[in-house]
């Protein structure tokens, strides 16, 4: 992405939230930049999910700031609702509801009109817009859920770990819709623990341990940084992953009932 | 300065809609809402003790006489037929409330009664003396009778069974509505993460919550004509006033969901998940269900069980119905039972808003 247009999308200030003892979030300080695909790493228990729940409005923070699309997330709450889109980490839907009559009901919830078939078309969902949410298989469960986040055409959108769970042509297409939404020219934060993803994916990073960020920056001057300490792989790198081997044998096509 | 909140009607509507057409997909809600109270009105409906009649066995020999003829013609007894020792073996087996038995030769009859039900068995005397009596008249040619007796029916209200136990069957549905819904669902909500995306929404969580109750009281509504329906199709059930009488029910009924949703609330506060729900709602609704009027008077309890029993939330509703319904009266005569109701809704909502989270 170019220098010039490095304004914040999300400015994170010394946030801190406790859990009792616990500083599940201690004292981090980040920004991800307008049109950018930022990730943020880490194992089970950093707070990745933490900091994107608080930078959502869904959890207080014990102190600190953090600013969406310029508006305070404390102060102007209501309008950081309205301009963010969230995925969040499993489900959040009526099992027993129709994926039409779930999408009808956010834009009820956001306050705006939409087409739900169109917006399941973009994700190549229309032929279930008359099945229940509980009866899609976990690929299109994600998909759907990646699809509500579009519904109030965010600036913003947040997804946490969209692709835990899938096989790697579910994965590999959620990547690709991803990017989709990307292209429309918004701003992605996403949290993940596959390195894959975050390198495929993210132009930026933030990886997170134990409630802190640890080192940001773009996977290429990560691994850069890492390679003067002199570091090597004990094995010489293929050309192809395993993965690449999986594909190429199973094809990319999505694998759903 | 904080952005104001947006407005909440759309949200509201869209939450009370759409969490009303998830909760009638939903085969639970469905079946303790409405065939669980519908299978209660037919089975005490069919079976219960509404034709509690008096059956009294005669043999074949008897069947000839004027007194078999008069006794048939009273209303409420039944005649079972069968040899004499058959008709003594049901007497015993506590299956019939009397045998009468005609002795060959005399004129003389001989009545068996039951000693397992003395009430009935007091009521098949009086009725076979009585009819002996008057045959022993009529035999000795005696026509003018120096007293007579005239009895004249006053325009009661025939008061059947259903008539006090359909207005208990809505208390129960009203209850169970209020009180497990609320509960299971608003821990669903939160165990689905329904309740967290909706946050993630400008939705507000008092908007959720006025929502999901508007949701109940369609489904409460429904419960309740469902019940009033059934009840007065199948059964004859007596609506005093007609529509007046289901209007006044209906109203009642959303006032006793009101007053139930805080206990729901509460234990949604309370709980932790559907594991621990279970039990704290089994607590509120199935000693109330047994002994608060809904399958017999609470004045057929011990005495001293009595004022505790009558002060629980549902004898308040149970009472404030069945005054309505079997006595006809209007709402201002049930006031005290709305003010009970009102107080127990207090405490149950000021202890809901204590232990309520939202995660």
């Amino acid at each position: 992405m170019s220098k010039k247009s490095k304004k914040a999308a999300v400015k994170v200030k010394n946030l801190v939230k406790k859990y009792e003892d616990l500083a599940a979030v201690d004292n981090i300080s980040f920004e991800v930049y307008e049109g950018e695909i930022f990730g943020i790493l880490g194992p089970n228990g950093a707070g990745k999910t933490t900091t994107l729940e608080i930078a959502e409005t869904l959890r207080k923070p014990t102190s600190g700031q953090i600013e969406v699309d310029g508006l305070d997330i404390l102060k102007n709450t209501w309008e950081v609702k309205s301009r963010i889109g969230v995925q969040l980490q499993a489900a959040g839907f009526y099992p027993d509801l129709t994926l039409v009559e779930l999408l009808k009901m956010f834009a009820s919830l956001y306050q705006v009109e939409i087409d739900p078939i169109a917006i399941l078309k973009k994700f190549s969902l229309e032929d279930k817009k008359k099945s229940y949410f509980q009866k899609l298989s976990g690929g299109q469960k994600q998909r759907f859920s990646l699809a509500t986040t579009l519904i109030n055409n965010p600036k913003i959108v947040f997804l946490d770990e969209p692709t835990t769970g899938l096989d790697p042509q579910g994965r590999t297409n959620l990547w690709q819709e991803i990017k989709n939404i990307h292209k429309m020219g918004k701003t992605v934060i996403i949290t993940t623990h596959y390195m894959e993803e975050a390198e495929k994916l993210c132009d930026r990073l933030a990886i997170m341990d134990h409630g802190k960020i640890i080192k940001i920056g773009t996977p290429h001057e990560l691994i850069d940084e890492l390679l003067k300490t002199g570091f090597r792989r004990e094995k010489e790198i293929k050309k192809a992953t395993l993965e690449d081997v999986f594909l190429n044998l199973t094809g990319r096509q999505l694998r759903e009932e | 300065m904080k952005t104001k909140s947006p407005n909440q009607i759309g949200p509201l509507l869209a939450i009370a809609y759409y969490g009303l057409r998830a909760q009638l997909r939903n085969r639970a809600t469905v079946f303790f809402g409405f065939v669980f109270p519908l299978m209660f009105i037919f089975a005490f409906g069919f079976f219960g003790p509404s034709g509690a009649s008096i059956s009294i066995g005669i043999p074949e020999n008897g069947q000839s006489t004027a007194i078999y003829s008069d006794i048939s013609k009273i209303e409420g007894v039944s005649i079972q037929k069968g040899t004499p020792a058959d008709l003594k073996r049901e007497l015993s087996a506590g299956k019939l409330t009397a045998v009468l038995i005609t002795e060959n030769g005399s004129g003389d009859v001989k009545l068996l009664i039951s000693q397992a039900n003395q009430n009935q068995a007091q009521v098949a005397q009086s009725i076979v003396s009585g009819v002996i009596a008057k045959e022993n008249l009529s035999l000795a040619g005696i026509k003018d009778l120096p007293i007579n007796l005239s009895v004249e029916k006053v325009a009661g209200r025939a008061f059947k069974f259903i008539d006090f136990f359909l207005p208990g069957m809505i208390g129960f549905a009203i209850l169970a509505t209020a009180v497990n819904n609320t509960a299971f669902g608003l821990i669903f909500l939160k165990k689905t993460l329904v309740l967290k995306r909706i946050f993630a929404t400008p939705t507000k969580g008092l908007t959720i919550l006025v929502g999901q109750g508007m949701a109940r009281v369609i489904v409460a509504l429904a419960q309740t004509l469902v019940i009033v329906a059934a009840g007065v199709w199948v059964f004859d059930f007596t609506l005093i006033h007609g529509l007046f009488t289901i209007l006044l029910i209906i109203f009642l009924s959303i006032i006793g969901l009101l007053a139930f949703m805080g206990f729901g609330l509460f234990i949604a506060g309370v709980a932790t998940d559907e594991n621990s729900v279970v039990p704290l709602t089994n607590i509120i609704v199935f000693p109330q269900f047994l002994v608060a009027g809904t399958f017999f008077p609470i004045e057929n309890l011990p005495a001293a069980l009595q004022p505790f029993v009558k002060i629980l939330p549902l004898a308040f509703f149970n009472a404030a119905i069945r005054k309505i319904t079997t006595e006809g009266v209007s709402i201002d005569q049930v006031f005290p039972q709305l003010l009970g109701l009102l107080a127990w809704s207090i405490v149950a909502y000021i202890a809901a808003a204590r232990t309520f989270k939202w995660e």
